[in-house]
């Protein structure tokens, strides 16, 4: 017995040797199909976990409370507020803090480096802050001591994306100098999601954390807070404490704004994006996987049927079946073992590939990237057993039959010619040699079918990624071109606060000497009641300026009163159309600098091309609604003739009155940066799609010469050139290649629109997506998936060459 | 029209395997030659040098005026497409194409354009099995559309290596008749066979052992009636 299983195993090595390139080939294609899936899918359990214990660790608030408008109170009414209300006994702990726009220059020798960002001024007495404290990634962190003092911290990812070092000086609004110490991370940052925008804004806008003090001096503000984190026992009523901590802050008078930990913007895009992603990735992985499974199944069990003769002599000689099988399902254990193999690398380097890139683009203080080894495992077994089962069908077919078929040779073993008798009666164009491709795809469909239909899924995979980076791209530009509009150049300026459009601080603005035109703005948080409740940044201004008004897509801005300009995504979602009304939450001024709510209806008279969901515009006749007829808080300034944009920056940088200024495409600028990272990684698995596709064509033509050998000698016997014998295997992959990229094509858009309108639907609601795909996406897709199919069966050339054509021609099967 | 003098085949890297030794042969257009020999004498070697499939280790071997033991591997496709037709004893047709379109790839490989692939199955007796595909077809009829496809390459040099090994012994008649005539129209007919009964109907029979021609001339109990044969 042990003589034989050692024979056996001698004799499937050979078989091994004998097919070494076929079987490396075949293991890659399934080491490719399992390790991508274990790759991708095994970022989805990093990043949960990770996530997972970073909010922990930095103990991330229940409920954030924010002062509307430019509201403030005294430091510890806020506190007082939390004590007073009837469930304080749950709360574990309540913190005031001062958060406020800022304007950062950290600009170095190398860059100008001016932007927006946003400093929170905690209370560091006691070891505080306590509740989304700060994790010091590099440098040092703050002391009590340093209260009051001009120290402060930058975000770590703004450091690592600007290539700052780890301590040093900025600028901010006003021209005060500050010295960060370090930077650091906290759960409002993980993932820089600036206030009324979805960008993803690591480099362009700046966390500054300091003592709450320090903001309040650089604020002007004396002992004011503006903002409440709180963290409350797990068996608390979240829902009842927040309405009473609500109701008792809104007794001092000034309107409130609740976050609630899973509604925080870089909360729920940090967690929404691991499911997003997930949800991709896994219909990606299972694409990639399933048209690998096809492709080695197709592969082996052709590799196995090579052997159907010999079965048959086996047979013949009173072997048992199970012995038989033996042989080729060591074959295909020797290729399911290479693939695992092969699958454990590719998954590592992929999973390698994602686990950078979500590391330097999410500064969590904790990353578990561990092996995912029972991960690892299942996808190992399915790529083990595939290839057994594969090498088992046509062996299970072989001992099925009387041995004396499987040995037959000559016309008595003639198999029939498939779908090729479908073309009898269809007179197709070329002499023999034109339709001899077709006929011969015709004549073994199923292996046809299951070529077509691997190469299809792995073109599909390629499709949808790179339509979906199309789609995403199509936003971007389509937001940057609205909100360019008739003036590219154009920038936003933030002022500290609400001003009177003729206060001097606004006239300094009109007045700086790299200024041209301007325009007062009003910028305030709303929210639109409908078919979903949205919130909305809407600016009002005069639609009648002559800088910029929102280009529009629908209804019409000339005359719009009190109405209302959305965008498309909003009008869909809110179930209004142009010249239906809705109601609208919007903060109403109850004091020189406090606001209120109120609530009005107003008409959606037009709808806008900006793609961005929340952007929504007004007239300056709605101001009344605010109780803020001539007040500001954002002013449009354009370059004047012979100054750049940055000059602008530059110049208003030093007045007091401006928070911050920033080109109006900046947020579309941010997020075509993001997608320039993603692009990356996503091209770094499209190659390995691309190398599946031409692995499993190579294959297929390497097999398929094996398989008609005879016939390509048969030709050379007359005389037919190698060159046209590699032609017509060229124009038989073609077609294939053809007919899968089409198959590929039309699944690959199904995917792009299931991201679009369902997965991204979902967790990126804010933009307007729209299914796109870019003519050099198609060209690429058209040109790769057709000319790598097409060219593989050139890898044969050589062996057509060097084909032993009488020892071919004699051998009867 | 085929002329080979001193042709010597020799393989093997070791110990060389001497395949052919010296043959000197001549065969004329309109003849019908059978090599004869056991196995492993050297005819299928034999057969294959003068199909240029192979080439001889010394020695010229001359076809229709060419010498192809010189030639380019280029020259040898263009004189396999233009001067020899080859019928195999596994018939080697294409099982994607029908009858018919068999006969046209051996009208296409020869650039000839003006072939009715019909007419010659007609001339094989396959005239209502134009359209059928080889693996509707007996093997006799699957080895008369082998000798169809070769006929219509209208080529002056026709080869047949066993051709009736693979069949019975009427159908084999039938195969026989067919490349006869075809010595009869004119064309160089060799066939190469272990069985001895088919040497009986040619007008030459060249015998080889070991590599040597050890007779070459007419049957020697002279040229038979294909109705005498049997096997």
């Amino acid at each position: 017995m042990m003589k034989d299983w050692f024979l056996l195993l001698r004799w499937s090595w050979r078989d091994l040797r004998k097919y070494w390139v076929k079987v490396v080939a075949i293991a890659l294609v399934i080491g490719i199909g399992t390790g991508a899936y274990a790759g991708m899918t095994s970022m989805t359990n990093w990043r949960r976990d990770s996530n997972n214990a970073s909010v922990a660790l930095l103990n991330m608030y229940d409920m954030r409370f924010e002062l509307a408008g430019d509201s403030f109170v005294p430091r510890g009414d806020l506190e007082s507020a939390v004590a007073s209300i009837p469930s304080s006994g749950s709360v574990v702990a309540a913190e005031e803090r001062l958060v406020r726009s800022i304007q950062v220059d950290a600009s170095t020798d190398d860059a100008t480096i001016l932007v927006p960002g946003l400093i929170v001024g905690r209370d560091l007495a006691a070891g505080g802050p306590t509740i989304n404290t700060w994790h010091v990634e590099a440098g040092t962190g703050l002391a009590a001591a340093d209260a009051g003092q001009p120290l402060v911290m930058l975000e770590y990812s703004f450091l690592m994306h600007n290539d700052l070092p780890s301590s040093g000086e900025v600028v901010v609004s006003g021209g005060q100098v500050l010295t960060y110490t370090g930077g650091a991370t906290t759960p409002e940052f993980f993932m820089v999601v600036p206030e009324n925008t979805t960008s993803f804004a690591q480099g362009t806008y700046a966390g500054v954390f300091a003592s709450l003090e320090t903001a309040q001096g650089l604020a002007g503000l004396e002992d004011v807070v503006n903002d409440l984190v709180v963290t409350i026992t797990d068996d608390a009523d979240r829902g009842v404490i927040t309405d009473e901590i609500e109701d008792a802050i809104s007794a001092l008078g000034v309107g409130v704004d609740v976050t609630l930990k899973e509604d925080d913007p870089s909360y729920r895009v940090l967690f929404e994006d691991v499911e997003n992603d997930a949800e991709n990735m896994t219909v990606f992985a299972v694409l990639i996987f399933g048209g690998a499974v096809l492709g080695a199944f197709n592969l082996i069990t052709r590799l196995s049927e090579a052997q159907r003769r010999e079965i048959g002599i086996a047979m013949a000689l009173g072997v048992k079946p199970l012995r038989i099988a033996l042989r080729p399902l060591l074959v295909g254990a020797q290729i399911a073992l290479l693939g695992v193999v092969f699958g454990v690398g590719v998954g590592v380097l992929i999973g390698n590939m994602m686990r950078d890139l979500m590391i330097s683009f999410i500064p969590l203080p904790i990353w578990e990237t561990d092996f995912q080894w029972s991960l690892f495992f299942w996808v190992a077994v399915i790529g083990f057993v595939v290839p057994f089962l594969a090498a088992a069908y046509p062996v299970w077919r072989a001992v099925r039959v009387k041995p004396i078929e499987a040995i037959r040779t000559g016309h008595l073993a003639a198999r029939g010619g498939g779908l090729a008798p479908l073309l009898k009666r269809i007179p197709l164009p070329g002499n023999t040699f034109a339709q001899l491709p077709l006929r011969n795809l015709l004549r073994a469909p199923r292996r046809a079918v299951l070529t077509t239909l691997g190469i299809a899924a792995v073109m599909a995979v390629l499709v949808g990624f790179l339509g979906s980076i199309d789609s995403f791209v199509g936003a971007i530009n389509r937001g940057g071109d609205a909100i360019k509009g008739d003036s590219p150049d154009r920038l936003v300026v933030s002022l500290e606060t609400v001003l009177p459009v003729d206060a001097p601080g606004v006239a300094a603005i009109d007045n700086a000497d790299s200024v041209g035109r301007t325009q007062p703005i009003l910028q305030l948080g709303m929210r639109a009641a409908g078919d979903q409740d949205l919130n909305l940044l809407v600016e009002i201004l005069d639609l009648d300026n002559d800088l910029w008004q929102p280009g529009v897509v629908a209804g019409t801005i000339e005359d719009s009163g009190t109405g209302i300009i959305l965008a498309e995504a909003a009008a869909e979602d809110l179930g209004v159309d142009v010249g239906e009304s809705l109601l609208l939450t919007h903060p109403r001024r109850t004091g020189p600098t406090t606001f209120g709510f109120a609530q009005s209806d107003v008409t959606v008279v037009a709808i806008h091309n900006n793609p961005l969901r929340f952007a929504a515009y007004m007239d300056d006749a709605a101001l009344d609604l605010a109780n803020a007829v001539g007040l500001a808080n954002v002013v449009y300034a354009e370059p004047a003739p012979g100054s750049t944009p940055e000059d602008v920056q530059r110049e208003l940088f030093s007045l007091d009155a401006v928070g911050s200024v920033v080109t109006a495409s900046a947020s579309a600028d941010d997020l075509d940066e993001l997608i320039g990272q993603f692009v990356g990684v996503l091209q770094g698995i499209a190659f390995f799609v691309l190398l599946l596709a031409v692995l499993m064509a190579f294959n297929s033509a390497s097999i398929g010469f094996e398989e008609r050998q005879r016939e390509h000698a048969t030709m050379f016997a007359y005389g037919v050139r190698v060159r046209k014998a590699l032609r017509m295997a060229i124009v038989e992959n073609t077609i294939i290649g053809i007919v899968a990229t089409a198959m590929g094509l039309v699944a690959g858009v199904g995917m792009i629109w299931w991201v679009v309108n369902v997965s991204a639907a979902e967790t990126m609601p804010d933009i307007g997506l729209v299914v796109e795909m870019s003519p050099t996406t198609l060209v690429t897709v058209i040109v790769l998936g057709v000319a790598a199919v097409a060219f593989a069966p050139v890898f044969t050339v050589r062996r057509m060459r060097r084909m032993d054509l009488p020892g071919t021609l004699r051998v009867m099967e | 029209m085929i002329e080979l003098h001193e042709v010597s085949k020799t393989f093997g890297n070791g110990v060389p395997i001497v395949a052919l030794a010296d043959v000197d042969l001549r065969v004329d257009a309109g003849e019908f030659v059978v090599v004869l020999g056991p196995s492993g004498s050297g005819k299928t070697t034999l057969l294959n040098m003068i199909g240029a499939l192979d080439n001889p280790s010394t020695g010229s071997i001359s076809v229709g005026g060419v010498d192809i033991s010189e030639a380019s591997r280029r020259e040898l496709f263009d004189f396999r497409r233009a001067t020899v037709s080859f019928i195999f004893q596994s018939f080697n047709i294409f099982p994607g194409l029908t009858a018919a379109e068999n006969v046209q790839f051996g009208a296409d490989a020869a650039d000839r354009e003006d072939v009715d692939p019909a007419e010659v199955l007609d001339s094989v007796g396959l005239g209502d099995r134009v359209d059928q595909f080889p693996h509707e077809l007996s093997g006799g009829e699957q080895q008369r559309v082998a000798i169809a496809r070769a006929l219509a390459t209208g080529n002056p040099v026709i080869l047949a290596d066993e051709p009736t090994g693979e069949l019975d012994f009427t159908t084999g008649v039938q195969i026989l008749q067919l490349l006869q005539q075809q010595a009869a129209d004119g064309k160089a007919v060799l066939v190469v066979t272990h069985n001895r009964e088919i040497s009986r109907i040619a007008d030459r029979v060249v015998e080889l052992s070991s590599g040597r021609i050890v007779s070459d001339g007419p049957p020697a109990e002279g040229k038979a009636r294909l109705e005498d044969l049997h096997w």
